[in-house]
């Protein structure tokens, strides 16, 4: 039932992007994101697009995998393109019907606004997507370790992250498992009314709670059990290392920066 | 209730990376009445096969028939008829919720709007037949009963539904052998008292020869051997292919038929402990003629 909503999970592969180091997807994705705001006019968002679409292909994933895995999202985009188009007034009428109207301004802010939403989700799901959570969290404390020194528990915050990313799937899976157990039990979550359903929750909710809480204590005794005592004198299994794929990874970043720049208006 | 599947196939994650075939074009029948064991190693299918028993995983080809429900890829399981099927899933004490035990047991009863006070003679009774103590325990909380007593709690909530089929997914998975024995006995009562369709996963052979009349043995998603116990544990090669056991009976009545001349040697119908036991009693304490 659940597995359908499994938002950018971890794909394995061997593809271009899945090779390259997570510390330069990572600090791509926050010059991509911050190029997405920067782009105002056609030729920029355009030129955002093909680089998504070339993204898409270097992953190897099959494109409608990506979208379908996306599929909560675009429900929020379609949400947020309806608001701008009947609430941002400006510029020419396009069509009117009695005071309620649709203006030059609101379909422009929601193409702009749906495409700066879609593009920056998608770049970032091709993250987690091509890029293990261990390498993930990886990267992410090395790239934050300089604020070590300034006291930023970077280790600690890179392993919180790395177990609630770990833990997602299984969370999906218990919950799967519990709504399925207490379907049997003649539970019936799709129909009655709001307040019945919210009540209908329970029977879900507090398994869930009570296993996710065991579940913390058992992997706490385990990390301590092996002698896991924060970060300090910790050494690595497999150490990162950049690579040529890295450096076409700068070079596209540069080139894609000097583009939008030249064109943006 | 009889059950018949029909080139039934499940996968998982149908269209994504994580695809996975589970289950593949499965056929067999179910007499109403009779005990199922299933066996096999683990991800082997087992699960999956169940689940589909009360419409919780719909078949991705295939049909299944439920007395006279039909179920396909494209036909789902009425609500009011999963009350038909009890299903009790491994770990079963992980889907407690309730403040209280009797709470907890008449939570499936309640669904189906059944009368309140039917539903505190069921509420007794089924925690009567897992072995519990229904004043004692009816107004503790769940969480704070031992890990086999939990155990017992979500049984019980299953058979106060008053299944027609009971389909027990490992019930004695990490329980003590006493506590394996109570929940089974139990079981099998029920079982024999309300005329049951009963289907239980196992991995102890021992389990499956004393209570199944029927196996079915699944290994990578299909069925590799089904038949009376007899029959399957004569295959013991297939078995061993499978990294499955013989029960122990077995095995001891071939090494005592290697050593025992022909005309005296036991029947291979003794799998059952109990059986074997009394026969080799009874053999002994006849004087043989010579
Ligand atoms: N929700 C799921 N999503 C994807 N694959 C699954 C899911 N559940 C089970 N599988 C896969 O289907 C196969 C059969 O699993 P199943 O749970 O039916 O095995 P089982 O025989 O019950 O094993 P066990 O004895 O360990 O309980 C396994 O390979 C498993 O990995
Ligand atoms: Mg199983």
């Amino acid at each position: 039932m659940l597995q359908n909503i499994a938002i950018g999970q971890y794909v394995p592969g061997q593809s271009f992007l899945h090779r390259a180091d997570p510390r330069s997807k990572l600090l791509f994705i926050i010059l991509f994101a911050t190029l997405v705001f920067l782009a105002n006019n056609a030729i920029t968002y355009a030129v955002l697009i093909a680089f998504t679409l070339i993204t898409a292909l270097l992953s190897r994933l099959s494109l409608s995998y990506i979208l379908k895995s996306l599929k909560p999202v675009w429900i929020l985009i379609l949400f947020t393109v309806v608001l701008h188009i009947f609430i941002t007034k400006g510029g020419t009428v396009y069509y009117q019907w009695g005071s309620f109207t649709i203006e030059e301004e609101g379909v422009r802010q929601a193409i702009f606004i749906s495409l700066r939403l879609g593009l920056l989700i998608l770049i970032s799901s091709f993250l987690t997507l091509t890029t293990s959570p261990i390498d993930l969290t990886e990267g992410l404390e090395r790239l934050l370790g300089p604020f070590g020194r300034v006291g930023v528990p970077v280790h600690e915050i890179a392993l919180m992250m790395s177990i609630a990313l770990r833990f997602i799937p299984t969370l999906m899976e218990e919950t799967d498992k519990i709504i399925k157990a207490q379907t049997a039990r003649g539970a019936n979550f799709s129909s009655g009314s709001l307040l019945r359903r919210a009540k209908n929750l329970i029977p879900i909710a507090i398994p869930l709670f009570i296993s996710a809480f065991r579940r913390a204590e058992e992997l706490a005794l385990a990390m301590e059990a092996r002698g896991y005592r924060g970060g300090v004198g910790r050494t690595r299994l497999n150490k990162l290392a950049f690579s040529w794929r890295d450096s076409c990874v700068a070079v596209a970043g540069v080139v894609l920066l000097f583009v939008i720049g030249w064109w943006r208006s | 209730m009889q059950i018949t599947f029909d080139k039934v196939s499940h996968i998982y994650g149908k269209g994504t990376p994580f695809e996975r075939l589970a289950l593949q074009e499965i056929s067999l029948t179910i007499p109403s009445g009779s005990f199922v064991g299933i066996i096999g190693q683990t991800g082997s299918g087992k699960s999956t096969l169940i689940q589909h028993l009360n419409g919780l995983l719909s078949p991705s080809s295939g049909r299944i028939q439920l007395g006279d429900v039909e179920i396909t890829s494209s036909k789902r399981m009425p609500h009011v008829r999963r009350r038909d099927i009890g299903l009790v899933f491994q770990y079963p004490e992980h889907q407690l919720f309730e403040e209280t035990v009797a709470k907890d047991v008449s939570f499936g009863p309640l669904n189906f709007d059944l009368p309140v006070e039917m539903v505190e003679s069921r509420t007794r009774e089924s925690l009567e037949v897992v072995g519990l103590d229904y004043e004692a325990i009816k107004d503790r909380s769940p969480f704070q009963l031992s890990g086999g007593q939990m155990r017992r709690v979500a049984i019980a909530g299953v058979l106060a539904m008053q299944p027609k089929v009971l389909v027990l997914d490992e019930p004695t998975a990490g329980l003590d052998p006493a506590g394996r024995k109570a929940i089974l006995e139990g079981i099998y009562r029920i079982h024999r008292e309300q005329g049951l369709t009963t289907l239980l996963v196992t991995h102890s052979m021992e389990e499956a020869a004393s209570y199944a009349d029927y196996l079915l043995v699944m290994a990578d998603g299909k069925v590799a051997l089904q038949g009376p116990p007899r029959e399957v544990f004569e295959q013991v090669d297939l078995l061993k292919q499978l990294s499955l056991d013989v029960p122990e009976t077995v095995t001891l009545v071939s090494r005592m038929n290697q050593s025992l001349p022909d005309n005296e040697h036991l029947p291979h119908s003794l799998y059952r402990e109990e059986e074997l036991i009394d026969h080799l009693l009874k053999r002994l304490s006849v004087p043989k003629e010579r």
